[in-house]
């Protein structure tokens, strides 16, 4: 293994390390520990969604509904059925999972956009559903969720999402960098070539909704736990096309870019709200989601690969590949 | 001994009969060509033989096994690998990663360095072993075309049909085609090379099958078929068969050419 793949581990240690260091930074501020913590979380929904649309191909609009079952499934559990928050949130994961076979299923024979339009509709008909049947899910009112347990600080909050967070990471590239993922972007390229060279793109498609679904769930379970509450808006496409654009501005192709888009626009916005130059505080309100939409639209026109992954490529992969090939080159010259 | 046997097949499209009965049988390594005009039903054979399509009618049996019906991937892994009419690399992945795609979907107990010199040795005899670590996308058409062969070979078919192995590539690569061609079917591989190219198709085939309109018109030595007035009057129409027969090269004069190019 060469110095720059260690490299690459050493990286990651140092960036955990930042952000486990950060709340002695935060103690003092529970609003800014809350926004960290919430931009994990958009980061594990970019990051898996850049899973299932930047490396398998398959791009849902679906993934912040995904997030919904599992925060709905464990907030009904525990106020009908008085689960605890660990037997909702396991619940509310798998019933994620379970949904997203089904799409998975009937999503088989779609592509682009097809399978786009399909899981908007899937993702408003579940909206609607939870708005309707307000006797049942409180509707627009929304759903309260107890706290994950008694007593929990913000500094706990904080690194149960980091550990989400980063133990979906490890999951995550290690499914890229295995078999799967190799097949993953074999049909992400070309599903008739990668059937034609034995790959069964049937069983990836589907498990690639499955576990991007799981993920989701979780992570939803388990933040609006944190929140507190959970309404359908959380689902509506606004929100979901904010978490693709964070994947984007990140670079859709790349976990860690993603999540990092995810994480820095996240906090961004929230830096964005009050500003102060010179002395003068200006307020951008909703101005500051016309700046993300610049920044997505110059992404987009400039920067197709995202702003983030083209850093990580060139600081680390890109070398690695080069070295790779030269030693297996120079390994397979000897032999021969 | 590989065994490919086609039993009337037919496939239809709404009201249009693509195939019409078409029935063959290859055994051993046979190098075959399959020709006809646009719109006879070359690709539409190549995709019912490997699971793309499900036959309306017929039976496809490889190396003793019915197969049609079962999906691609099924059927490349029992020993029939093809490429497609325009090229279909794996364009965002590394070369290297597009030769480990097939390796691996072929042998799930074993990891990508346990074909890292299988994969280096196929491209370098495809003289494209300073692009392993190059994106696909990268890389020329005609390196492209040489990436898809490489990739057949990590998969390691007992039959190989290329579809339109020689269309819009340079006299060099030709070149270099041909030899994979007659150093892989040297090694036993069986082939089925579709292509409107009729001095490399007269060149490189021991048997020629021709498709027009969905049948099978004529199946035999490329120099009978030649003169075949059937397949005379398939690709120039009846009154033009002397022209015809000039047009489709005899194997002798194919091969010097060939070589020309």
């Amino acid at each position: 293994m060469s110095l720059r793949i260690d490299m690459r581990w050493i990286a990651a240690v140092v960036l955990v390390g930042l952000l486990a260091a950060a709340p002695l930074l935060l103690k003092d501020s529970p609003y800014q520990m809350a926004v960290v913590t919430g931009a994990f979380f958009y980061a594990i929904l970019a990051s898996s969604w850049a899973l299932l649309a930047g490396i398998a191909g398959q791009f849902s609009f679906a993934h912040m509904a995904f997030a919904g079952i599992g925060a709905y499934t464990t907030g009904l559990l525990a106020r009908d059925l008085g689960a605890t928050p660990l037997q909702g949130i396991i619940a509310g994961t798998l019933l994620a999972g379970v949904v997203g076979l089904v799409i998975g299923l009937l999503c088989l024979r779609l592509r682009a956009a097809y399978l786009a339009l399909f899981t908007i509709a899937f993702s408003e008909l579940f909206r609607i559903v939870l708005l309707t049947e307000f006797q049942f899910t409180e509707g627009s009112n929304g759903l309260q969720l107890s706290k994950l347990w008694t007593e929990i600080t913000g500094t706990q909050e904080y690194y149960v999402m980091l550990v989400l967070l980063v133990g979906g990471m490890i999951l995550m590239y290690w499914l890229a960098d295995s078999r799967i993922g190799l097949f993953l972007r074999s049909m992400r390229e070309d599903q008739e070539a990668a059937s034609a060279m034995g790959v069964n793109v049937v069983l990836y498609k589907v498990l690639i909704f499955v576990i991007t679904s799981l993920i989701a769930g979780l992570a939803g379970a388990v933040f609006y736990h944190q929140v507190g509450i959970i309404t359908p808006n959380t689902i509506e496409i606004l929100q979901m096309s904010l978490v693709i654009a964070m994947a984007v501005i990140g670079g859709i192709e790349s976990l860690l870019g993603a999540a990092i888009g995810a994480f820095l626009t996240r906090i961004g916005l929230e830096l964005l709200r009050e500003v102060t130059i010179f002395g003068v505080q200006i307020e951008f309100g909703a101005w500051r989601y016309a700046a993300f939409g610049l920044l997505l639209m110059f992404t987009l026109r400039f920067a197709q690969n995202g702003l983030i992954h083209p850093i990580i490529d060139r600081l680390f992969m890109k070398r690695a590949r080069e070295e790779t090939v030269a030693k297996r080159a120079q390994a397979s010259g000897g032999e021969s | 001994m590989i065994e490919l046997e086609v039993r009337d097949v037919y496939k239809s499209f709404g009201g249009i009969q693509a195939l019409n009965g078409v029935r063959f049988k290859i055994q051993g390594n046979e190098l075959i060509g399959l020709i006809g005009p646009n719109g006879a039903g070359k690709t539409t054979l190549t995709n019912v033989l490997d699971g793309v399509y499900k036959p309306t009618g017929g039976q496809v049996w490889l190396n003793g096994e019915r197969v049609d019906g079962l999906p691609p991937y099924e059927i490349a892994r029992r020993g029939l690998g093809r490429t497609f009419q325009v090229t279909r690399a794996f364009r965002r992945m590394t070369v290297l990663e597009n030769m480990f795609v097939p390796a691996m979907a072929l042998n799930p107990a074993k990891r990508k360095r346990d074909f890292y010199g299988k994969a280096m040795e196929v491209l370098e005899f495809l003289t494209i072993e300073h692009l392993a670590g190059e994106y696909a996308r990268g890389l020329s058409g005609g390196q492209q075309k040489l990436l898809e062969l490489g990739r057949l070979l990590m998969l390691d078919p007992d039959i190989i049909i290329l579809d339109e192995p020689f269309a819009g590539v340079h006299p060099k690569l030709m070149e270099t085609i041909y030899e994979y061609i007659e150093v892989v079917h040297g090694q036993g591989k069986a082939f089925i090379i579709i292509s409107h190219d009729m001095e490399s198709i007269f060149t490189l085939s021991k048997r020629l099958l021709v498709l027009n309109f969905g049948e099978l018109i004529a199946d035999g030595d490329p120099d009978k078929v030649r003169h075949d007035p059937d397949v005379i009057e398939a690709y120039l129409g009846e009154e033009e068969e002397e022209e015809g027969a000039a047009i489709i090269p005899a194997p002798s004069a194919a091969g010097s050419e060939g070589d020309d190019a």
